[in-house]
C-alpha cells in the first residue's frame, strides 16, 4: 500500500515536471474560456436591473441603497444596539465569580497556565490576583454579578450571558476589528454594515447605521470598526458627534429658507444626474443619494438627536445630563434612534483597559468608576426598551474585545503600583438581551481560575452567526462577492449558539 | 383448489424474464455477425426471434399476473409493462419479416438495435421495481453521486420529544440514529468497509475484520468509541477526517451507552442519561411567529406602489406573501388613508401606525384582518373606545398602545382573545390604574412600564 502511494506521488511529480509553459498557455485557451462560462451557466438570477442612458446596468438597489429589504427568513429582531466597552472590561470583577482564585491570591501563577502562552505585557511568572469585587446571585436565574454593577444586577433575568467567549487577538486594535468585522485585519465590513446592507433601513430620513462614542477616545482600531470594507460605502456607520450638535450644519443658514435649499439641492442633483447619464459612474449616484439623505435628515435628526425634550423621569432613569459627552446620553440616544427605525446603533465607551499602571487603570478603583458610568445607563436602556415594547425586536449586545487575566500584571517584570490585569483571549464574558434571546440564561463554564473556558466555549464567529440568525440571516448564505469569491461575516466558521435562543 | 396456479406462475416472472433477454440478444449477435450476401446464420436468427418473442410473451403474462396478485401499483409498473409488450411485438414483427424471405430484410441491423434498446429499458425498469431505483447508484462514492445530481438525503440523527424524552429507547432511538448519521455510509450491509456493519445490533456485536468493536461496560476497550476520540489526523480516527464528525454530545452518548452495558433494551431514564447530552436532539416545536399562509408574494409593482405612497413596506421574509408595513415616514397618515392599505388587508402581518393622525375609528378598518400579528398604535389619539374590536383579530399577538388614552377596563375587554401575548400600555391612563390595582390576572401580559432605578450611594462615590 505504501509503495503504491509512493508510485502515485512519483507519477504526480513527473507529470508536473513535464508540464511546460506552453502546455499551460494551451490549457488557457480552453479552460479560461470555460471559467468565463461558469457564471453564465450557474450564476444566480441577477437583480432586476435598470438600463441607464450610458448603457450601464443598475439594480434598484444601486439607485436606492438603503431601501428596506425582506430578510431571508423571519428574524426575531429588527435592530441591534451594540454596547462595546473598548479596552476590555474584567470578567473576573463583573460576572465570572471564581472563589478558588481568591484562595490563590498573591501566589505564583501555576506553570501549567503559562506554558506555551504569550501575553501582551505579562513576563516571567506573575502572581495570581483574586477577585476584587464581592459577588452575589441575582434574580430568578441566579446569575452571579458583582457589587460593581448594583443596578444591572436587578435586570439579569432579561439577559443571556456568554461566559466562555474566546478570541485569538490580544491587542486592542486587532481584537476590536475581529469583534466588529470578523477579521483582525483591515478591510472587512463591520457587523452593522452587513446588517444594513442586508436589510436596508426603515426610516428613510435617518442613516441605517449610527455610531456614538464616549469615554474621551474613539476605539483603538479607528473608524474601521464601523467601516463598510468592501461593501458599498453607503453602508458604513455614521458617527455622530458626542458633544454639542450631533450632526453639524443641520440648521438652515440665516436668510436661506427651506424651499430655497430644496431648490439648490434639486439643481445640484440634476447636474449630477446629467453627469451620471454621461459617464455612468455609480459613485455619482452615491453622491446624489447623500444629498437627498442630508436634506431629509434635516427634518428628523434635530428631533431624534435632541435629548433635552425627554421627560424628567427618563433623565433620572438613565442619569443623563444633556450637553456633555457621556455613555448615559448615548444610551438614551440609542433608544430614540431604534425607536425611530434605525437599524444598527453602535456605542463605544473607551476606558476599560485596566492594567494597573495608574489609578484610572486599576481593578479596584478605575474599574469601579467606569462601572458606575455604565451601570445605571445600560440598565435603564434595557428597562426603557422593555417598557416601550422595543425589546421585543431589538437586540442589545454588551462586551469588550477580549477578557483579562486571572494574574496580576507585571509589566517589564516589575510589581505594579495598582491592581491590574493583562489582556486575555481565552475566556471572557459578554451578554445579549432582547428579541429572540432566552431570558435569564447563561452559557459557558470557565475553569477554577477563570482562565479558560472548559465547556460551552463560544467564539466571536459563533456570536456573529447567532446575531445574524436573530436578524433573519443564515450566516453561511449571507455573502458578498468580492475579489473573485463570496465573503461572509463569519468567514468559514461560526456555529449558532442554540442554548441562548428563546 | 387450483387458485395458487396463477400467482405461482406470476412468481416465476423474475426467472422467466431472463429467457427473452438471453435468446433475443443471442439472435441479435448473430445478426451483427452476418456478413452481407452470406446466409450462414439465417435459420438460427429466425429461430431466435421466434423463441425470443414467445419467451417475451410468456414473461409479460407472468409479469402481469404478478402485478395482479402481488399488490403492485399501476403507476410503478406501467412503463415496464408497456415496454415489455412493445418488446414482444417487435420480436414477432422481426420474426415475421424474416419469414418472408431467405435473406436479412433491409435495415435489419438498425431494427435489431432498436430491439436491444427496448430490451434494456424494459429490463432496467423491471430492476427498478424489484431492487429500488437507487440500486445502481447507492454504491457509488458520495462525491460521484452528487456529481451525477443525485440528491442524497442525509441520515437524520436522534429526534426526541420535549415531553417524553426520558422514555425514549437509548439504543434504537438515540445510539442507532447516531451511528446511521455518522457511520452508515461506509458500514452497511452493502458497503461493508472493514467487514463491519453498524446498522443493526447484530452487526455491532459481530464486529469487523479486526475483531469485536464493542466491549459491553468498557468504552475504553471498545473500538467503536476509542477510534472516534482519537485525534482527527490520526490514521485510525473514525469517521475519516473528510466526513461529518460526530458532535461531542453524540460521542458522550455512545460512551455512556457502552459503559451502561451496550444493551439493546432500556430507556434514557434507566441509563441515567443527563438532559444536557440530549439537548441538541430535542425537537423544538417552533411555532412560526407569523401565521402560515398560502398568499403568494406581492407583485413587485404593487409593493413599489405602497412604498411610493409613503409606507415602509416589505415582506416578513423573502418569498412570503405577508407584509410588514410601517408609517414611520408617513406621519400624516389618517383614517381616510386606509383605502391605500385596504387592498393589502389580508397580507398585513405587522402594522405600525405609531405617531400618525389616526383616531378611534381606524379600529373599524382594522377589524377582520386575518393575519395581523403585531399592531402598533403608539403616540396616537386612540382613546380606547371600541378597543374590544381588536380582540376579534385571530392572530394578533403584540399590541402596542403606549402613550394613548386607553384605560384599564378597556384592556380588560380584550380578554376574549386567545392569541394575545403582550399588550404595551406605557404612559396611558391604564398604566396608572394598574400600578394602583396591583396584581392583575389577565390571559396576556400587560406591560405598563414606569420603571425607576433607586438612587444608590454607589451612584455618586468616585474612587
Amino acid at each position: 500500500m505504501k509503495n503504491l502511494e509512493k508510485l502515485f506521488a512519483e507519477l504526480a511529480t513527473s507529470t508536473l515536471q513535464n508540464q511546460t509553459r506552453r502546455h499551460f498557455l494551451m490549457d488557457c485557451v480552453s479552460k479560461v474560456g470555460g471559467l468565463a462560462m461558469a457564471p453564465l451557466l450557474f450564476g444566480c438570477e441577477p437583480d432586476k436591473t435598470v438600463k441607464t442612458p450610458a448603457g450601464l446596468q443598475l439594480s434598484e438597489r444601486d439607485l436606492n441603497p438603503l431601501a428596506p429589504l425582506s430578510p431571508p427568513f423571519v428574524g426575531k429582531a429588527k435592530s441591534i444596539i451594540y454596547l462595546h466597552m473598548a479596552g476590555a472590561p474584567s470578567q473576573l470583577e463583573l460576572f465570572d465569580f471564581k472563589p478558588e482564585l481568591a484562595k490563590l491570591h498573591n501566589q505564583d501563577c501555576p506553570e501549567s497556565l503559562l506554558e506555551g502562552r504569550k501575553f501582551a505585557f505579562i513576563r516571567g511568572v506573575p502572581k495570581m490576583l483574586g477577585p476584587q469585587a464581592n459577588f452575589s446571585q441575582h434574580g430568578q436565574s441566579g446569575a452571579w454579578v458583582s457589587d460593581y454593577l448594583p443596578h444591572f444586577s436587578k435586570v439579569v433575568d432579561e439577559v443571556a450571558f456568554l461566559k466562555a467567549m474566546h478570541t485569538d487577538q490580544f491587542n486592542h486594535g486587532p481584537a476590536q476589528l475581529f469583534m466588529q468585522t470578523g477579521s483582525p485585519r483591515l478591510g472587512r465590513p463591520s457587523l452593522g454594515s452587513w446588517v444594513t446592507y442586508g436589510l436596508g433601513t426603515e426610516n428613510q430620513n435617518l442613516p441605517g447605521f449610527v455610531v456614538l462614542t464616549s469615554g474621551g477616545k474613539t476605539p483603538d482600531a479607528g473608524k474601521s470598526v464601523w467601516g463598510s470594507g468592501f461593501l458599498p460605502s453607503v453602508y458604513q456607520g455614521v458617527q455622530c458627534r458626542s458633544k454639542g450638535d450631533p450632526v453639524l450644519y443641520l440648521e438652515d443658514p440665516s436668510g436661506m429658507s427651506r424651499d430655497l435649499k430644496k431648490n439648490v439641492i434639486s439643481a445640484i442633483n440634476q447636474v449630477n444626474k446629467e453627469d451620471f447619464d454621461g459617464f455612468g459612474d455609480p459613485e455619482i449616484l452615491a453622491r446624489i443619494n447623500q444629498y437627498e439623505m442630508a436634506y431629509r435628515m434635516q427634518i428628523e435628526v434635530p428631533e431624534v438627536m435632541n435629548i433635552n425634550d425627554e421627560p424628567e423621569h427618563i433623565h433620572e432613569l438613565y442619569g443623563t445630563k444633556p450637553g456633555e459627552e457621556s455613555f448615559a446620553n448615548n444610551c438614551l440616544l440609542a433608544r430614540k434612534l431604534v425607536e425611530k427605525g434605525v437599524r444598527v446603533v453602535q456605542l463605544y465607551d473607551w476606558g476599560w483597559d485596566t492594567h494597573g499602571t495608574d489609578k484610572d487603570g486599576s481593578i479596584d478603583m478605575g474599574l469601579r468608576n467606569k462601572c458606575r458610568e455604565i451601570d445605571r445607563p445600560m440598565t435603564a436602556l434595557l428597562l426603557d426598551l422593555k417598557q416601550r415594547g422595543l425589546l421585543e425586536d431589538t437586540l442589545v449586545v454588551w462586551g469588550g474585545e477580549f477578557g483579562r487575566t486571572p494574574m496580576q500584571e507585571n509589566r517589564e517584570g516589575k510589581v505594579q503600583g495598582f491592581k491590574g490585569r493583562d489582556h486575555h483571549t481565552d475566556a471572557f464574558t459578554m451578554w445579549v438581551a432582547g428579541g429572540g434571546i432566552r431570558k435569564g440564561s447563561s452559557y459557558g463554564i470557565t475553569d477554577d481560575f477563570g482562565f479558560s473556558g472548559i465547556e460551552e466555549r463560544t467564539s466571536v464567529h459563533d456570536l456573529h452567526a447567532t446575531l445574524l440568525h436573530l436578524m433573519g440571516f443564515d450566516h453561511e448564505k449571507f455573502t458578498y462577492e468580492f475579489q473573485g469569491r463570496p465573503f461572509r461575516l463569519t468567514d468559514v466558521e461560526g456555529e449558532l449558539i442554540h442554548s441562548i435562543l428563546a | 383448489m387450483l387458485d395458487f396456479i396463477l400467482p405461482l406462475f406470476g412468481r416465476f416472472h423474475p426467472l422467466l424474464v431472463h429467457l427473452p433477454i438471453g435468446i433475443l440478444v443471442f439472435g441479435i449477435i448473430l445478426v451483427f455477425l452476418s456478413k452481407a450476401g452470406q446466409n450462414t446464420h439465417f435459420a438460427s436468427i429466425r429461430l431466435a426471434f421466434l423463441l425470443g418473442g414467445i419467451a417475451a410473451a410468456v414473461s409479460s403474462v407472468s409479469g402481469f399476473l404478478q402485478y395482479q396478485y402481488e399488490g403492485f401499483e399501476w403507476e410503478s409498473i406501467q412503463f415496464h409493462l408497456i415496454l415489455a409488450l412493445l418488446t414482444t411485438a417487435v420480436s414477432f414483427w422481426l420474426w415475421y419479416q424474416l419469414n418472408r424471405g431467405e435473406t436479412l430484410p433491409p435495415f435489419f441491423k438498425i431494427k435489431s438495435a432498436v430491439l436491444v434498446l427496448l430490451l434494456t429499458m424494459t429490463g432496467h425498469l423491471g430492476g427498478n421495481i424489484s431492487r429500488g431505483e437507487n440500486y445502481l447508484t447507492e454504491i457509488l462514492p458520495l462525491d460521484l453521486q452528487s456529481f451525477l445530481g443525485i440528491e442524497i438525503e442525509p441520515e437524520k440523527g436522534p429526534q426526541l420529544l420535549e415531553e417524553n424524552w426520558e422514555n425514549a429507547a437509548l439504543y434504537s432511538e438515540v445510539i442507532q440514529p447516531i451511528l446511521n448519521q455518522n457511520c452508515k455510509s461506509c458500514h452497511n450491509p452493502r458497503n461493508l468497509k472493514g467487514e463491519l456493519d453498524l446498522t443493526t445490533m447484530n452487526g455491532l456485536l459481530a464486529g469487523g475484520e479486526d475483531g469485536l468493536v464493542l466491549t459491553a461496560g468498557d468504552a475504553t476497550h471498545s473500538e467503536l468509541y476509542t477510534r472516534m476520540i482519537l485525534e482527527k489526523d490520526h490514521d485510525d480516527h473514525m469517521p475519516p477526517a473528510e466526513k461529518r464528525q460526530p458532535s461531542k454530545e453524540e460521542i458522550a452518548l455512545i460512551e455512556a451507552w457502552i459503559q451502561g452495558g451496550g444493551k439493546e433494551k432500556g430507556t434514557l431514564a434507566e441509563a441515567a442519561i443527563p438532559r444536557k447530552l440530549i439537548e441538541p436532539f430535542i425537537a423544538r416545536n417552533e411555532v412560526p411567529f407569523y401565521p402560515v399562509t398560502t398568499i403568494p408574494e406581492m407583485a413587485a409593482d404593487s409593493l413599489a406602489a405602497l412604498k411610493l405612497s409613503g409606507f415602509f413596506a416589505e415582506g416578513v421574509e423573502s418569498g412570503s406573501g405577508l407584509l410588514k408595513v410601517s408609517c414611520i415616514n408617513f406621519p400624516g397618515f389618517q383614517d381616510s388613508d386606509w383605502t391605500m392599505l385596504a387592498g393589502a388587508k389580508n397580507r398585513l402581518a405587522y402594522l405600525d401606525l405609531s405617531g400618525t393622525k389616526v383616531s378611534d375609528s381606524i379600529l373599524d378598518s382594522l377589524g377582520g384582518m386575518p393575519n395581523l400579528t403585531v399592531l402598533k398604535l403608539n403616540n396616537t389619539a386612540i382613546t380606547g373606545k371600541s378597543l374590544e374590536k381588536l380582540a376579534l383579530l385571530p392572530h394578533l399577538k403584540l399590541l402596542y398602545l403606549n402613550n394613548t388614552g386607553v384605560n384599564l377596563s378597556q384592556i380588560q375587554d380584550l380578554t376574549s382573545s386567545k392569541s394575545f401575548e403582550k399588550v404595551f400600555v406605557y404612559e396611558t391612563p391604564a398604566a396608572g390604574e394598574i400600578s394602583n390595582a396591583g396584581k392583575l390576572s389577565l390571559p396576556f401580559l400587560v406591560e405598563s412600564g414606569n420603571y425607576t432605578l433607586p438612587k444608590l450611594a454607589t451612584d455618586t462615590i468616585v474612587y
